[in-house]
């Protein structure tokens, strides 16, 4: 998706297309790309059409939106942990 | 060296009480359960004494020959309802940042809010000189782009 992106702006649908996976699938994607500052969506009547938002980000940018996505990912597996944790107790 | 300012915030609202989240932050046993890097990483230390004015750090090997130190100091700590820390981290010898984390457990029914907010000034000379050297300019893009596909980061950073 991100490949599609770099080379221009493109509709959600048409970022759905060539994909293996549902349109709520690529929408949910697209969500995560764009809190991570990858992505911006501009919605324009009935479409939405993304464009590639990494040219623009400098260095640090892009440096400090990775340490946010490390620790959200660092709280999936806390998620996990807990569930685990959870599960032994019952 | 110029400085970058920053502060982002973190929420989530997970599925145990307070007192079990801040139980997962209390020892190395149960924070190294959760809070960790992928297998194939060597750990060169890890240690953790949860009490203010005590430190963490996690020193590790990359396949890459990359070596991340994560150095912390808790400054403050309310049991079940903040954890406040300082942390530098390192790439190599480079210092790359300095950052105030500070974690709130807030109660909702049987759940946790938990807010994670990092403040920090980012020494952009040392980042801009890391990924030039070590990655080349298209791997934080990679990087970033292969955890978000759920794919292992390369690195802990």
């Amino acid at each position: 998706m991100v490949d599609r992106l770099s080379h221009g702006s493109a509709s959600v649908s048409e970022l759905a297309k060539p994909m293996s996976m549902s349109l709520s699938a690529v929408v949910q994607h697209l969500r995560i790309l764009e809190e991570a500052g990858l992505v911006r969506s501009e919605k324009m009547g009935r479409v939405r059409t993304c464009t590639l938002e990494i040219d623009t980000m400098t260095a640090v940018e892009r440096w400090i939106s990775e340490r946010k996505r490390f620790w959200e990912q660092q709280y999936d597996q806390l998620e996990l942990y807990l569930a685990r944790e959870a599960a032994k107790e019952t | 060296m110029p400085v970058t300012n920053a502060t982002f915030t973190i929420e989530r609202l997970l599925n145990a009480s307070p007192e079990r989240v801040f139980a997962a932050y209390t020892s190395l046993e149960a924070k190294g359960a959760w809070f960790k890097a992928p297998s194939d990483m060597e750990t060169l230390a890890r240690e953790l004494d949860f009490r203010v004015g005590g430190h963490e750090r996690f020193h590790a090997r990359w396949p890459s020959g990359l070596v991340t130190d994560f150095q912390a100091t808790y400054r403050d700590i309310v049991e079940n309802e903040r954890i406040v820390l300082v942390y530098d981290l390192f790439h190599n010898a480079d210092k790359l940042s300095v950052s105030l984390q500070t974690i709130e457990l807030v109660a909702e029914g049987g759940a946790t809010r938990l807010l994670h907010t990092e403040q920090a000034s980012y020494f952009t000379g040392g980042i801009e000189a890391v990924q030039a050297r070590e990655h080349g300019t298209t791997w934080h893009v990679d990087n970033l782009v292969a955890v978000i596909e759920g794919k292992e980061a390369r690195a802990f950073a």
